[in-house]
């Protein structure tokens, strides 16, 4: 409680400064000491008592590839990477996480430098980190230096991680508070390969509700949605079934936050 | 997309082929780079733009309605315990200000207070304020602004107060609550100047017994003073009644 720790201050600010005759000694009196106006008030720290540590709370190792029989070689697909997630983009166990504000691929290299990176700096006493991500699982395949274009498709150079927008990469959790976990997550973030955020439960929560409300308060009469679903002056012929579909917010792998 | 064409479209006769064949590379949906948009969805993008809300009264202009109502932590509410106790204890609460006083000059005046029973408290104004506002002394709030001292008492003693603090020159009295009542500084010094209870109720007692007194050390004095002194009553009546007669006739 704030008050047994003033009390604690003001008895043993007395002790020893001064014994004035047959004045009150006690808690609440201040000798020598006179208040300033106003009052520093201590915001109690949350109680983490229900927190529960995994008993391995490091990210862990992942294979650069997966392993298979037989490796086959994949079309690109890029589709992957288009759009929004299908899935995995709230939070299971951590409070802190890293979202994925635009598409990409992670491939080993920045696995690593994330496993590395969060593994080194954070306190495993008092956090945990967990993958939001598999391992790499699609092969990227490249033909060997200087060939001339045919001859079939090359060889399977390295395994990928498709990510969408808005996919959670990384979770952490534990006792501790967002301040102690960002400068981590921001330096990992920073060196991802699509724009990257940090958000803890309540400011993803917040992301979304954003949005939400961008849609509700538009007061522009006319939408992206009801001009393309209509058909209006014909723009279906310069407008793709998928940007129909997710109304102008998604080109490529790029999200725009400013649109509707 | 050549072959594509080709075979989309019906061969019009047999082993003909066209003469020239254009090859059309685009670039694919998903790209490194931004794509360049076409001029009508770049208008359409230009019309479906978002637009916020304006708000009528600009952020600012007028202080929120709602106030925020802060959870008090534990330490304000005892002290507001002990505030409610000392208004209850003390018959006189005293306000001064004090610019820079030192930890000697406040011992030395601590101590000067002690040996007439008024002690001396120290309080947060934010704390003082709150609670006078919800108690019976909310008039006084207007005093607690700066580094306030208070100095409490069961029995008002005002002299010695103002003696201790005149020795001191950075306290200056700003009011004080005596017995409910509430006085500002000048109120204060001419409460000093009243005489005590005792002397009032002795001038009261001696007022009243005054005729008798009077009258019982003329008893007292020789029997011809006394006489003398009725004689010449009687002739003043007399002298009286005589123009009062010639008045009425």
């Amino acid at each position: 409680m704030a008050a047994t720790l003033y009390t604690a201050w003001a008895v043993g600010g007395l002790t020893g400064v001064c014994r004035v005759n047959g004045h009150q000694q006690g808690p609440l009196h201040c000798h020598l000491k006179v208040l300033v106006a106003g009052l520093q008030t201590y915001e109690i720290p949350p109680d983490y008592s229900d927190v529960v540590l995994p008993a391995k709370p490091k990210l862990k190792f992942v294979n650069k590839v997966p392993n298979l029989k037989k490796p086959k070689r994949e079309p690109k697909k890029l589709r992957d990477i288009q759009g929004p997630t299908r899935g995995a983009d709230s939070f299971t166990q951590g409070q802190y996480g890293i979202v994925a504000l635009g598409g990409g691929y992670l491939h080993w290299g920045h696995i690593e430098m994330m496993r590395l990176t969060i593994n080194r700096k954070m306190d495993a006493r008092t956090m945990f980190a967990r993958w939001c991500i598999s391992g790499p699982y699609k092969p990227i395949t490249r033909k060997g230096l200087g060939q001339r274009m045919g001859g079939g498709k090359g060889a399977i150079d390295h395994y990928v991680t498709p990510v969408r927008y808005g996919r959670l990469i990384v979770e952490v959790g534990g006792k501790v508070e967002l301040e102690e976990v960002k400068h981590i997550l921001t330096e990992v973030a920073k060196k991802l390969p699509f724009p990257a955020q940090v958000v803890s439960r309540e400011s993803l929560a917040a992301l979304k509700k954003k949005h939400a409300d961008m849609e509700q308060n538009n007061q522009n009469p006319w939408t992206f949605k009801q001009i393309v679903q209509g058909n209006m002056l014909g723009i279906r012929r310069v407008v793709s079934p998928f940007d129909v579909h997710h109304c102008g917010r998604f080109s490529g792998k790029f999200h725009f936050p400013g649109r509707v | 997309m050549m072959a594509a064409t080709l075979c989309g479209k019906l061969l019009p006769k047999q082993g003909w082929l066209p003469v020239t064949q254009s090859v059309r590379h685009g670039s694919k949906a998903v790209t490194r780079h931004r794509k360049p948009i076409h001029i009508l969805k770049q208008k359409l993008l230009a019309v479906t733009k978002y637009v916020p809300p304006t708000p009528v009264v600009p952020k600012g202009a007028y202080p929120s309605e709602r106030q925020e109502v802060k959870e008090e932590s534990g330490f304000v509410l005892l002290l507001k315990r002990e505030l409610k106790k000392l208004f209850q204890d003390y018959k006189m609460v005293a306000v001064a200000q004090n610019c820079n006083s030192n930890a000697e000059d406040m011992r030395i005046l601590k101590h000067r207070l002690h040996r007439h029973g008024i002690a001396v408290k120290f309080f947060p104004n934010q704390v003082m304020c709150s609670f006078l506002s919800d108690s019976v002394y909310s008039n006084m709030a207007p005093l607690f602004i700066g580094p306030t001292v208070l100095f409490v008492s069961k029995e008002p003693k005002v002299k010695e107060m103002l003696t201790s603090l005149r020795s001191s020159p950075q306290m200056t009295l700003l009011g004080a609550c005596i017995d409910n009542t509430l006085l500002s500084a000048q109120g204060v010094v001419s409460y000093s100047k009243l005489p005590s209870v005792s002397v009032v109720q002795g001038e009261l007692v001696s007022g009243l017994a005054m005729m008798t007194a009077h009258t019982a050390s003329m008893l007292q004095r020789h029997p011809a003073h006394l006489s003398a002194l009725l004689q010449q009553y009687v002739k003043q009546q007399s002298s009286e009644e005589a123009p009062k007669a010639e008045e009425a006739t």
